[in-house]
């Protein structure tokens, strides 16, 4: 496959997550040889649900799910690595995990 | 002022989606007293809606909350002039022009101070002062005549001119600020709309073409943001985040020559900022100027020692030059922080 450089990876993310539903500023992102590495806190910036906790939290994975499948679909991008203080992926779905204060 | 004497006021004045955002960032800055922004914000609304009062409080409340916050300073600053409080607005403008010195809008402004108070020869200096230090000046004076011959001409076409930016500075502000609020709704096009009426209320403000700029670079569309923020970047070159967010846009578009000179530009004005050197240092790799890319991720590095991506990739550009010894260091600083990261734990025992 042909590696596409980082930067262009970089700047594809970068976009992604301002035109998502993301509040990015909790988040940090950097890509070394087409790996993408993202952390923080992974906070939805506007629900779409009725506010309950299931709702939300359902929102909050489907979100994930489409997240990570645009990123793994940028040209060049071979694996992403999420370190999310708040959410994990398990035998792959996602689930909250009680977050770590930094 | 109850919400429909607010709404009458606004209509009379044309300004739509007013009331909306009128009653929204109320009920914000209720919900949320200690945020400056919304204070800030819901000032500018309360200038515009013909409350100099309750404007004057806001801004001043979120002074308050953070005293280094620049626009709510510049909005109450200007808020004085319309209040004909000159000396309060005298001192504000002449305390932003000690710490900026250079900043040609501030000089523009004590310029239209001075000129409203009667003091014409340091209106006339302040005038001249904004034409060198702010290149957009020079231009727009040229074209409404107040520039001619080297020098600044006073005259009734003068005072027409000064007036109307003068009264102009609020409404450009509060369109700029529905523009925000209609970009974070994701209605990009109507604040695009927003944008460009500020933008042609208040033409030497580079901040409306920035927004503009990033409006059209979430849109995609990128050749329109790349013009927006060159033209906010002739009329502040100092600003270093348009060279970044240029730099981002040029990547998207594969165009990492041009890339690489603008986040050199970027670095350059904002060397604190840890994110920048990152981003040098992907285009210089990504170049097989490995040297450079190395030297700007250990100054990321000395920004902010947590860092964990900059030394991911530090470790991997060591392994390039194998430079074994350097690259299991940063391996192993890494593991110490996320013991769980796999892809690099397979790279420590591979050159272990």
């Amino acid at each position: 496959m042909m590696l596409k450089d980082d930067f262009v990876i970089q700047s594809e993310i970068r976009r992604i997550l301002v035109r998502t539903n993301v509040d990015y500023s909790k988040i940090n992102f950097g890509t070394v040889k087409g790996i993408v590495y993202i952390q923080g806190a992974f906070k939805i910036s506007r629900y779409y649900t009725d506010g309950t906790s299931d709702s939300v939290q359902e929102f909050t994975r489907k979100t994930l799910v489409s997240l990570e499948k645009k990123i793994r679909t940028i040209p060049g991008v071979s694996d992403v690595n999420f370190q999310f203080r708040n959410w994990k992926k398990e035998k792959g779905r996602w689930i909250p995990k009680k977050e770590i204060e930094e | 002022m109850d919400s429909e004497e607010r709404n009458r006021g606004m209509k009379e004045k044309g300004i739509p989606l007013y009331r909306r955002i009128l009653v929204e960032v109320e009920k914000e800055t209720q919900i949320h007293p200690s945020y400056a922004d919304l204070q800030n914000q819901f000032g500018l609304l309360l200038v515009v809606q013909g409350d100099p009062e309750g404007a004057e409080s806001h801004f001043l409340e979120a002074l308050h909350l953070n005293p280094k916050y620049r626009e709510a300073t510049l909005n109450l600053g200007y808020l004085y002039i319309e209040m004909g409080r000159w000396k309060e607005a005298e001192d504000i403008f002449l305390s932003e022009a000690r710490r900026h010195p250079k900043d040609g809008f501030i000089q523009h402004v004590l310029g239209i101070l001075y000129f409203q108070i009667g003091k014409r020869k340091e209106a006339a200096l302040h005038l001249q002062k904004s034409i060198q230090f702010h290149p957009y000046c020079r231009v727009y004076y040229e074209k409404k005549g107040i520039w001619k011959r080297r020098t600044i001409h006073f005259d009734q076409k003068t005072e027409r001119v000064l007036k109307k930016i003068r009264l102009n500075y609020h409404y450009a502000h509060l369109h700029n600020s529905i523009g925000l609020y209609l970009a974070q709704e994701g209605k990009s096009n109507q604040a695009v709309q927003e944008f460009r009426k500020a933008a042609k209320l208040k033409p030497d403000d580079f901040l409306f073409h920035a927004n503009l700029g990033t409006v059209y670079y979430h849109q995609g569309t990128y050749q329109k943001a790349i013009q927006e923020y060159q033209q906010a970047l002739r009329m502040n070159p100092l600003y270093g985040m348009g060279y970044a967010n240029l730099s981002y846009t040029y990547g998207l578009m594969g165009r990492t020559r041009e890339a690489l000179q603008s986040m050199e530009k970027a670095v350059l004005l904002n060397p604190r900022y840890a994110d920048l050197h990152y981003n040098l240092a992907l285009l210089y790799s990504d170049r097989k100027r490995n040297r450079e890319a190395i030297h700007e991720l250990k100054k990321a590095l000395r920004i902010n020692s947590k860092y964990l991506f900059a030394r991911v990739n530090l470790g991997v550009l060591y392994e390039d030059q194998k430079k074994w010894k350097e690259a299991k260091r940063e391996y192993r600083k890494i593991l110490k922080i996320t013991p769980e990261d796999e892809y690099v734990r397979q790279r420590l025992e591979r050159i272990s």
